[in-house]
């Protein structure tokens, strides 16, 4: 792989408050910006992430829209308990919240493998 | 009820905020500590200020009259206020935050390079804020009045009071801690009673007056919600959430990418948490108090029911608690979108110096106290839900397709946010001239149908403009989405 150096001045942001905190212009970014090996990692990293996003986002969504479907092909489900309580309740009142935290589990952990496989192939250690 | 012990409550709440806000005078000095806390915060810290300032009046109050009104199709809200911040997650917050940008005009214009998106953005954002300000005065003035018996108009009044004493003193530092101490108020001030009432139901002294909840026995003739209404909602919550101006500032005070996924992750765990709480308050309360949905007070189930199921001594404190909560839910909100909205006005017209900030946090803090003293609410939840409407048809595909589109131009944008706005903004003027009886449902619950109109205008103009995108474009895509270099190694 081969690292460009740039020389052309790094931008200025049109609101000069407003882009410049916290990061530090580095070697890596100028990879990625400069050069066609760089450009096309990040394009693969961007479209990973957003593929792992709608996967993760899609899945949730059967399965939350799966709940009221579930209620309403399986008679008598509707009208069952769980511990004295009506099983609708149980299931969207309690049930679904885990899901939803294994799902965000799932992708915080997914993405950090995304960007730690960014990382080596643009050598930014 | 006993009035002192509303008052008190009201108070306690108030001072410990002022309180808080004055330490945090003391350790923020520049411009950025006022707007983004210098970025230092920690991710337990900075969830627990992102629960405790989304936990608005609508979820305090609010979700646990829906439930009472409208049984299993209320549990639609709580689910759909969580799964919202998964959207963030999965699509939002680590961009953002890595975005650099400070409140969301900030984004779209670095974005888009273009100064009129800004203004437009701008326009939006301060829209948005206002309109999701309004409620949560409406809940202070139920809470007022059913707690104390003072006039209604002293709620909103106090609480843009003290909203506006923190915020011009501290900023967002001290921001930060105040409401991360509310959201373990709020926890606490709405578990402690359930605990209790499970106690005393549990002893077996409480009889049903009315048969177990189920979906079929609502209180009220209200028809229940058909698979359009939920979608409709679903659609809302789950896209209006990415773009709350309150929410999306928080994650500016993470110090990286990585950090504001983690964060994120801890947010849901904390939303989870609480919202089994207003559930537990609808269910007891179809149960034991279904009068209240009759008598219209639906709102103010989780105030009154304490008091009404364990008496003396007890009952009063345990009252006093979940007044405390509820105002604390009314100050975190309401400071939380004062601050991102005093940030977006003090930048825009103030030129971004400490004292135009104080000046934006008074004006963002008293145009939507002229407009709840002007209006009603009937149902808090409802109302919350038609701003998160109105922000996923206008902030959400800006936001959505400018971190993942590179097609996205500053002609697009515009056009869609006007698109989504006056769509979404006619239908919620409809809906309040119309009342809610006489509202059909596609005007009730827009957002199914002025999301996607926003998507695809925003698309096809951007597409029809593709000259316009911005040569900034690769650099500002890259900067989103590559990690940070590691901490240890940054100069």
């Amino acid at each position: 792989m081969t690292r460009v150096r740039v020389t052309a001045p790094r931008n200025v942001t049109p609101n000069g408050a407003g882009l410049t905190g916290g990061r530090s212009a580095a070697a890596p970014h100028v990879v990625a910006e400069e050069s066609d090996a760089g450009a096309l990692f990040v394009r693969s990293l961007i479209r990973s992430q957003l593929r792992l996003g709608l996967v993760v986002g899609l899945g949730f969504l059967l399965i939350l829209l799966a709940f009221p479907l579930m209620l309403w092909l399986v008679p008598g489900l509707s009208d069952s308990t769980i511990a004295g309580l009506p099983f609708d309740w149980v299931l969207l009142g309690a049930g679904i919240y885990p899901v939803i935290g294994l799902s965000a589990w799932l992708y915080v952990r997914t993405a950090a493998r995304n960007e730690a496989r960014y990382r080596d192939l643009a050598g930014d250690k | 009820m006993n009035p002192v012990v509303g008052v008190a409550a009201f108070a306690a709440v108030s001072l410990a905020t002022a309180v808080i806000g004055f330490y945090g005078l003391r350790v923020s000095r520049t411009t950025g500590d006022f707007y983004v806390a210098s970025r230092t915060v920690k991710p337990w810290w900075n969830a627990s200020a992102i629960g405790g300032e989304y936990l608005s009046a609508a979820s305090f109050l609010g979700v646990a009259g829906l439930i009472l009104l409208s049984g299993t199709d209320a549990l639609w809200y709580p689910v759909g206020y969580t799964a919202g911040f998964l959207m963030l997650l999965l699509f939002v917050a680590a961009p953002l935050r890595r975005s650099g940008a400070y409140t969301i005009p900030d984004f779209t214009e670095a974005r888009l390079d273009s100064r009129a998106v800004r203004r437009v953005t701008s326009l939006v954002v301060v829209l948005v804020g206002w309109l999701y300000i309004v409620p949560q005065l409406h809940g202070a003035a139920l809470a007022i009045r059913i707690t104390t018996g003072l006039p209604a108009w002293v709620g909103p009044v106090a609480v843009v009071g003290v909203v506006c004493i923190t915020v011009v003193a501290g900023g967002m530092r001290s921001i930060t801690f105040v409401q991360a101490f509310q959201y373990w108020l709020k926890l606490t001030a709405l578990a402690m009673p359930i605990v209790f009432l499970l106690f005393v139901l549990g002893g077996g002294e409480y009889a049903a007056s009315e048969s177990p909840p189920t979906s079929t026995a609502n209180p009220t003739a209200l028809a229940p919600a058909g698979p359009y209404q939920i979608i409709s909602l679903l659609v809302a919550l789950l896209f209006g959430t990415l773009g709350l101006p309150h929410v999306l500032v928080r994650f500016y005070t993470n110090p990286d990418g990585q950090s504001a996924r983690r964060t994120t992750l801890i947010v849901l765990g904390l939303l989870s948490v609480f919202y089994l709480f207003p559930t537990a308050y609808g269910m007891l309360g179809r149960m034991f108090a279904p009068a209240l949905a009759q008598s219209g007070q639906a709102d103010a189930l989780v105030l009154l029911l304490p008091g009404r199921m364990i008496g003396g001594m007890a009952g009063d404190l345990l009252t006093a608690l979940v007044v405390a909560g509820a105002f604390a839910a009314f100050l975190s909100t309401t400071s939380g979108l004062v601050v991102s909205l005093a940030g977006v006005i003090s930048q825009d017209v103030f030129g971004g110096s400490v004292g135009g900030f104080r000046l934006a946090a008074l004006i963002s803090a008293i145009v939507p106290l002229g407009i709840a003293s002007m209006t009603e609410s009937l149902a808090l939840a409802g109302s919350v839900g038609l701003v998160f409407a109105f922000t996923a048809s206008t902030i959400c595909p800006v936001l959505l397709l400018g971190i993942w589109w590179r097609g996205l131009t500053d002609a697009g944008a515009i056009a869609g946010m006007a698109t989504g706005g006056v769509l979404c903004g006619s239908a919620m003027v409809a809906g309040s001239v119309l009342g809610a009886a006489q509202t059909p449902s596609w005007l009730a619950q827009p957002a199914a149908w002025t999301v996607p109109t926003a998507f695809a205008v925003t698309v096809l103009i951007s597409r029809a403009t593709r000259g316009r995108v911005p040569r900034t474009m690769t650099r500002i895509m890259t900067r989103l989405h590559t990690p940070e270099r590691p901490l240890a190694t940054e100069r």
